[in-house]
């Protein structure tokens, strides 16, 4: 295989020489293999030559006199893409448009609809027709524009860390299909993501006609194995299980965090929030699991234990629920008391109840919660089954183990890597790395030369999803066509490009590659019509996956639960979690700075992660939160610093996966955080008992925005369950009656714009803070200053514990930005007039005019105030400018900042309605933050339109005012977050 | 010139100038070092101070070139070193002014010999506590948007906010504290004019003295103007720091939002600007020989001062913790437990000991008299002054409305430098004037003589 080197000594001496004909070539190569080039020298979107036309001449004129090309020239596709909702004959500057497109994460989609700006992306939110999103977006989705514009991408194919051109690599790909057709292709794999993608499994079975003894390999680091192998178990089949919380009553998780992961944690959080306001009958969440998580944290009643105990409760709760498997054995655990009051609560519910199992828990779990739920009558009610959407079932860390022994006994020749950083995420046991240097050619194809790419001989740059064509398929199988927002800004390819390199395509071109693809599909006459509604709409309306009716079958169940019981759990030592990150989940966005900052919503931890522990377990193994100590676990160490976690269970730590990332160009990501996968086993990738922890002695700084954890008695985020606000209203009506005043009323004549905040609806998740960082150009500051109180965010979550045991916290989530007081503490101590109110009741910020005495923001009791200690914007790098949103001041030096209600979409709305001659409708502004929440928790409009939910909101019950008797009269209103205990268990 | 206390007859009292020098002896003896050259003490302190202010203008530099991220300020303690030396420097100016105008009102005869050592130290302290204003916007070049002029964007400063107030009061402070030592320095500035032998001298000295001659004419106006200014300025000594005091006292900041603020300011500021009198006075007078018009007596009165406004200072405290308990408001019962027994606990704790304890010692002669034992006291009172403005500023910030935005502070070497910067400028500006300019009234001694000749005379 040695030939195939472009470079090596192995291109034949003779062929060079034996040239009668005079002939040009270009490379070595080329020369020597006497064909024409096989595609175009370079990729689409890479620099090419200028070919002598005086379009391209004046193009390449103008690109260059736009500094460096980058900043100022329209960078659309060549291909046609169609905006969604507006179709100018021509771009009309300054006036954005949104086109519609799809983010897959693990392989399955989120639609997104893009605000962009001359061919700039400048702002994602959610697609309101994806069934996925409905209009919202995560964090991971937010935070996307970053990535897109990230320097440390990589910028060119190498081989062997020489740049090489595209049709090199194609070349290349071409000779090892050929090489590889001898034996059908054993020594050819490919290592890809899970991926629903249809073009992608047609790529699949292309190469597999070529070359049949090709393998296919799927690996994610957080892939949810067991959930179809317990499906398996359950019905004989993986399926996927797809679940209405809006139609439940009664939710319990075993260890499922379904609001804070998870391929539809959007859906899931916005029906899971639709029953937590008393509009809706309120339900129940009950939660079992180790570490907080966001779902734990809306629990209304969670009990906590080791996640390898979760299993016994689960059959404990099986047992009492479904006669069909009564007369089993009986496990140590059925005798706890929640667990009775828990069983009562779902069979009192039967058909609107649901119990979900967690990605992190054994098949037996995931049955059990199927065998519980058949039992109650909630299937086809609350919880459906449907052919899985992804092709790949098993994708977790034990499906990479073979690959890697034939790695090593070297029978993979070829290997074709397109699953993000394996040689990072792998578990440790498998040394992954060390493995792939046995490979003789192995290609490497992601956004960054991380530590995958320092592995293999070829490096091939991966388009980002906002630059790529492709399609893509949310969890109920609903298709999206991805299209690109932007021309690639550093060359790259797509996945699909690069598969088709094997079946002889890639040079078509992604485009050319999904459009083909939906075009052979039978059923669609008038694929341009077709392809322009799927394109505009962003969905392929009526392609969801059917659900089915399936009946579990009852002895395998039975079986296998009674060897889980004769099975003692597992021994001493302390239980090692692994958790996927809320911000970098699996890793992947490390190098992002706006996750980086995030802080995490439970710990509230930036810049790091940390081992968690429960403050008994601290407090036995004598270290206290930012010590350093030594995870060892069967042999591997790690050291990380320690955050105490009041709920965390005990002789339990937990550890996010995703930090401590070495890839050398990833600059942001380099040592940030402890790299959990050094200690990560391939057979228990999520939770492992036998570790130990050691004191180091030396301890660690951490970058945490909000280190106290009390609301000290103070009302700021009020809880209260219905009956408690039935029976006082009044600890309500002190929190919001007028205060006496010496003042007339401020007459706004025009609008009086407010916000409403659900504390009932809020899950904590933090896409508003992302959402409004991208909208409003807010800088990252870093570890450093984050740690010094000089975070940016102008919307921060704060999160309180409160209960009566540090133990076992309630916990409650409360955004705070500008409250956008009509009596303003901050505006007349400003010498300046640099903050003023605005006749609709906007709070403003005169940045201009501001010489930052930071009077107001010692003024301001919530401390929403934000300051640029430094130069912020001057700091940013040439791409990352292009995200900017141009239509919101950038701010210097000096220069206090704060949420402004994002009036720049007021303007815009304005503007819109006053070239129409109206005023501004209900509902026609949707600030950055509000747009994103899945769960529909924050809303704005005029308090002076009646039909106006904000106005409805604002007279709400539970509608309070924060620090209500400062007397600020703030337009932020929140309204009291609703608890559900059970009666019995209070 | 008796240098050791000779026994005294407690029943006497205490002499103000001692001897019975005539006017050419204190002439000789109180501008001698004007003209003698300059000795190596001088010189060394001077140099120091002189790198000091260099140190101060690195950290002015990074300052406005990189900006205020580099103190150690942040959200909520957006206010640190900045305003703590903003109000420690101009409460210390507080002694001058009080020296020479309200005592000049009541007659007070011995604030003569220490009245232009005082104003000296008023106009120097009042020149450090102006550049911070300055230095700790975040756009510093933008200083002159808080001065009412006429502009083209037609923008006034806000004058609802106290730091335009404070815009007025620290500027008049400052022309009204200049005048009035300029106008008493002119009478000595002509007698160093007449007595000078170089040239240099006389002509630098004859323009600052103004063509004064010592005719009647010259002597009746002087008068009425310096006592216009001394009333002038008798308002200012209160005015200044309660303007200073309402920064805080209008804000809704727990701990900040007290009524009791501008006397416990003011009185905090004589307090503290008699303490820096006397940290100054007791090496300089024995250096510079002025113990026979500097004498055991101007120190006693001067310790009896600041007790007074030590007990003053410590029912204010008393005040804010009871009201804080009796007024049941949870903030700002909360803030003052957080000084109490926070994490700036030792600082509180630290002013309590300087502030109200210290000062208890000078109920006995015995410490009033030992000058070693006056002026540690003095230095731990200056310490104490610093100490409650961080207590007021920080603590009250540190820890607010919102737990979920507490933070801690910490300062940054920059702020120590500027901190230590302004202690240089002073010291340079002080060592300037001891120099060239007469450090002790001549005039007005020559005339307290003579009254004290003629009051014997009449018994």
């Amino acid at each position: 295989m040695s030939s195939l080197d472009p470079t090596g000594p192995d291109v034949p001496i003779a062929r060079l020489r034996a040239r009668p004909e005079r002939r040009l070539w270009r490379s070595l190569e080329e020369l020597a293999r006497g064909t024409a080039p096989a595609g175009p020298e370079f990729p689409p979107g890479a620099s090419a030559p200028p070919e002598p036309s005086r379009r391209d001449f004046l193009q390449l004129l103008g690109a260059s006199a736009a500094l460096a090309g980058l900043a100022g020239c329209v960078r659309e596709p060549p291909e046609k893409i169609l905006p969604y909702t507006r179709r100018p004959e021509d771009v009309a500057p300054g006036n954005p448009l949104h086109y519609a497109t799809a983010y897959a994460l693990d392989g399955i989609a989120t639609g997104l609809l893009v605000t962009s700006y001359e061919g700039r992306p400048t702002k994602i939110e959610g697609n309101p027709d994806h069934p996925s999103s409905r209009g919202a977006a995560g964090v991971f989705e937010q935070a996307l524009l970053l990535s897109l514009y990230d320097p440390a991408r990589a910028r060119a194919i190498r081989y062997r860390g020489a740049g090489r051109s595209w049709r090199a690599f194609l070349e290349y790909a071409a000779e090892a299909v050929d090489l590889h057709r001898k034996d059908g292709g054993a020594g050819l794999c490919f290592l890809g993501e899970p991926d629903a993608s249809p073009l992608m499994a047609d790529l699949h079975e292309r190469v597999l006609r070529a070359l049949p003894a090709a393998r296919f390999f799927s690996y994610a680091p957080l892939a949810e194995d067991a959930a179809y192998e317990g499906a398996r178990l359950a019905f004989g089949r993986p399926l996927q299980t797809r679940v209405d919380f809006s139609r439940a009553r009664v939710v319990v998780s075993l260890d499922a965090d379904f609001l804070g992961g998870g391929p539809d944690r959007l859906r899931a959080a916005r029906e899971f929030a639709s029953r937590r306001v008393p509009e809706s009958e309120l339900s129940r969440l009950y939660v079992v699991e180790s570490a907080l998580s966001l779902t734990g944290a809306m629990a209304d009643h969670r009990v906590r234990m080791r996640s390898s105990e979760v299993v016994q409760f689960a059959l404990g709760l099986a047992l009492e629920l479904s006669p069909q498997l009564q007369g089993g054995p009986h496990t140590q655990l059925t005798a706890t008391r929640p667990l009775h009051v828990m069983a009562r609560d779902l069979l009192a519910n039967q058909g609107r109840s649901v119990v979900v199992a967690g990605a992190r828990q054994p098949p037996l779990v995931h049955a059990l919660a199927h065998a519980i739920n058949a039992a109650l009558g909630n299937a086809d009610r609350t919880v459906a089954y449907a052919a899985p959407t992804l092709p790949d079932m098993a994708a977790g860390p034990a499906a990479l183990a073979p690959l890697v022994a034939d790695m090593r006994s070297g029978r993979v020749e070829t290997l074709v890597i397109t699953a993000p950083n394996p040689a990072y995420t792998a578990p440790a046991d498998l040394d992954f790395g060390s493995a792939l240097g046995k490979v003789p050619h192995a290609i490497y194809h992601g956004l960054y030369e991380d530590e995958t790419a320092a592995q293999c001989a070829w490096f091939v740059p991966a388009t980002h999803s906002l630059e790529s064509w492709g399609d893509a398929r949310a969890w109920d199988g609903t298709v999206s066509i991805v299209q690109p927002l932007i021309a690639p800004l550093f060359a790259g390819v797509t996945h699909a490009e690069l598969w088709a390199a094997f079946v002889g395509e890639g040079d078509r071109g992604a485009h050319a590659l999904v459009q083909d693809y939906w075009r052979r599909q039978p059923g669609r006459p008038d694929f341009d019509a077709f392809w322009e509604e799927a394109l505009h709409d962003g969905v392929v309306r009526g392609s969801a996956t059917r659900t089915e009716s399936v009946t579990p079958r009852w002895a395998d169940i039975a079986a296998a639960a009674a060897a889980a019981a004769a099975k003692p759990t597992s021994g001493g030592g302390i239980e090692l979690n692994f958790l996927p990150d809320s911000k970098v989940y699996d890793g992947r966005f490390a190098n992002n700075a706006w996750l980086q900052e995030l802080p995490d919503p439970i710990t509230k931890i930036t810049w790091d992660n940390a081992l968690l522990l429960s403050p008994t377990t601290a407090g036995r193994l004598g270290v206290e939160s930012a010590d350093l100590v030594e995870v060892t676990l069967r042999g591997r160490s790690l050291a990380a610093p320690v955050f105490v976690l009041p709920g965390h269970a005990d002789d339990v730590a937990s550890i996010a996966l995703g930090y401590g990332r070495t890839g050398l160009n990833e600059e942001l990501a380099q040592g940030v955080g402890a790299n959990a996968y050094l200690v990560r086993p391939s057979d228990a990738p999520w939770f492992a008992p036998g570790a130990s922890v050691r004191k180091i002695g030396r301890r660690a700084r951490f970058a945490i925005t909000q280190d106290h954890f009390t609301m000290e008695g103070r009302p700021l985020a009020l809880v209260a369950t219905p009956r408690e606000l039935r029976q006082h209203p009044e600890r309500i009506e002190e929190q919001r009656a007028a205060l006496p005043t010496l003042y007339d009323p401020v007459p706004y004549p025009s609008y009086r714009w407010a916000m409403s905040i659900d504390l009932s609806r809020c899950i904590g998740c933090s896409a508003c803070v992302v959402a409004c960082q991208a909208e409003n150009n807010i800088p990252v500051v870093g570890k450093e200053r984050v740690a010094r109180g000089r975070e940016m965010h102008w919307l921060r979550i704060d999160r309180y514990f409160s209960g009566p045991s540090a133990l076992d916290p309630e916990v409650v989530f409360q955004p705070v930005a500008c409250q956008h007081c009509e009596n303003a503490p901050c505006e007349y101590v400003c010498p300046v007039n640099a903050t003023a109110h605005s006749d609709e009741g906007l709070n403003e910020m005169v940045y201009n005019r501001c010489v930052g005495t930071r009077y107001c923001s010692n003024n301001c009791p919530y401390k929403v105030r934000r300051f640029n200690f430094f130069d912020y914007v001057g700091q940013r790098t040439q791409p990352e400018r292009m995200l900017q949103n141009p239509e919101v001041s950038i701010r210097s030096r000096g220069v206090m900042e704060k949420c402004t209600y994002c009036v720049q979409r007021i303007e815009r709305a304005r503007i819109d309605a006053r070239v129409a001659g109206r005023t501004i409708r209900e509902g026609e502004i949707q600030t950055a933050c509000q747009q994103t929440c899945p769960t529909r928790a924050i809303v704005f409009g005029s308090l002076h339109d009646e039909r106006a939910e904000v106005a409805r909101l604002h007279a709400d019950e539970r509608r309070y005012d924060l620090l209500h008797e400062l007397g600020t009269r703030p337009r932020t209103a929140y309204l009291v977050r609703l608890r559900n205990p059970n009666p019995e268990l209070s | 010139m008796a240098t050791a206390p000779a026994p005294h007859d407690p029943l006497e009292p205490l002499p103000l100038v001692v001897g019975a020098p005539d006017d050419h002896t204190i002439n000789e003896s109180l501008f001698q070092y004007v003209w003698k050259p300059t000795g190596r003490g001088w010189w060394t302190v001077f140099l120091i101070s002189v790198a000091g202010v260099c140190w101060f203008l690195t950290a002015v530099v990074v300052t406005i070139s990189k900006g205020i991220g580099t103190w150690g300020n942040n959200i909520p303690v957006a206010w640190a070193y900045g305003i703590i030396n903003l109000v420690w420097w101009i409460g210390i100016g507080h002694a001058g002014t009080l020296i020479s105008a309200i005592l000049l009102l009541f007659q007070q005869k011995w604030r003569t010999s220490i009245n232009r050592f005082a104003e000296a130290m008023t106009l120097f302290a009042v020149l450090c506590a102006a550049m911070y204003p300055a230095l700790h916007l975040g756009r510093p070049w933008f200083a002159f948007w808080l001065f009412p002029y006429p502009s083209p964007t037609r923008m006034w400063p806000q004058f609802k906010s106290p730091l335009t107030w404070d815009v007025f009061a620290i500027s008049t402070y400052f022309t009204v504290s200049l005048l009035f030592w300029y106008l008493g320095l002119i009478p000595d500035l002509a007698a160093l004019r007449d007595a000078s032998k170089k040239k240099l001298q006389r002509v630098a000295y004859g323009v600052m003295a103004l063509g004064w001659r010592g005719s009647g004419r010259h002597w009746h106006d002087y008068r009425l103007a310096y006592l216009l200014l001394a009333g002038l300025s008798t308002p200012l000594v209160l005015s200044v720091h309660s303007i200073i005091s309402w920064d805080f006292a209008t804000s809704i900041l727990p701990g900040w939002h007290t009524t009791i603020f501008p006397p416990y300011f003011v009185a905090g500021a004589v307090f503290s600007g008699f303490a820096m009198v006397l940290s100054l006075i007791i090496p300089a007078r024995k250096f510079m020989k002025f113990e026979h018009v500097v004498t055991q007596k101007h120190i006693d009165n001067m310790c009896k001062v600041m007790l007074a406004t030590g007990l003053v200072v410590a029912y204010g405290y008393l005040m804010e913790h009871f009201m804080a308990w009796y007024g049941g408001n949870q903030y700002e019962a909360f803030v003052f437990r957080n000084r109490r027994g926070g994490p700036y606990a030792p600082v509180f704790w630290t002013m309590i000991f300087c502030n109200v304890v210290v000062p208890q010692i000078f109920w006995t002669r015995r410490a009033r008299y030992n000058l070693v034992i006056v002026w540690i006291a003095s230095v731990l009172i200056n310490l104490g002054m610093w100490t409650e403005r961080f207590v007021i500023i920080v603590t009250s910030l540190h820890r607010d409305f919102m737990p979920s935005k507490w933070e801690m502070y910490y300062p940054t070497w920059v702020d120590w430098s500027l901190y230590g910067g302004t202690i240089s400028f002073f010291l340079m500006c002080f060592l300037l004037f001891l120099r060239f300019l007469p450090a002790v009234a001549a005039s007005e001694i020559k005339e307290l003589r003579a009254e004290m000749v003629h009051d014997q005379g009449a018994h």
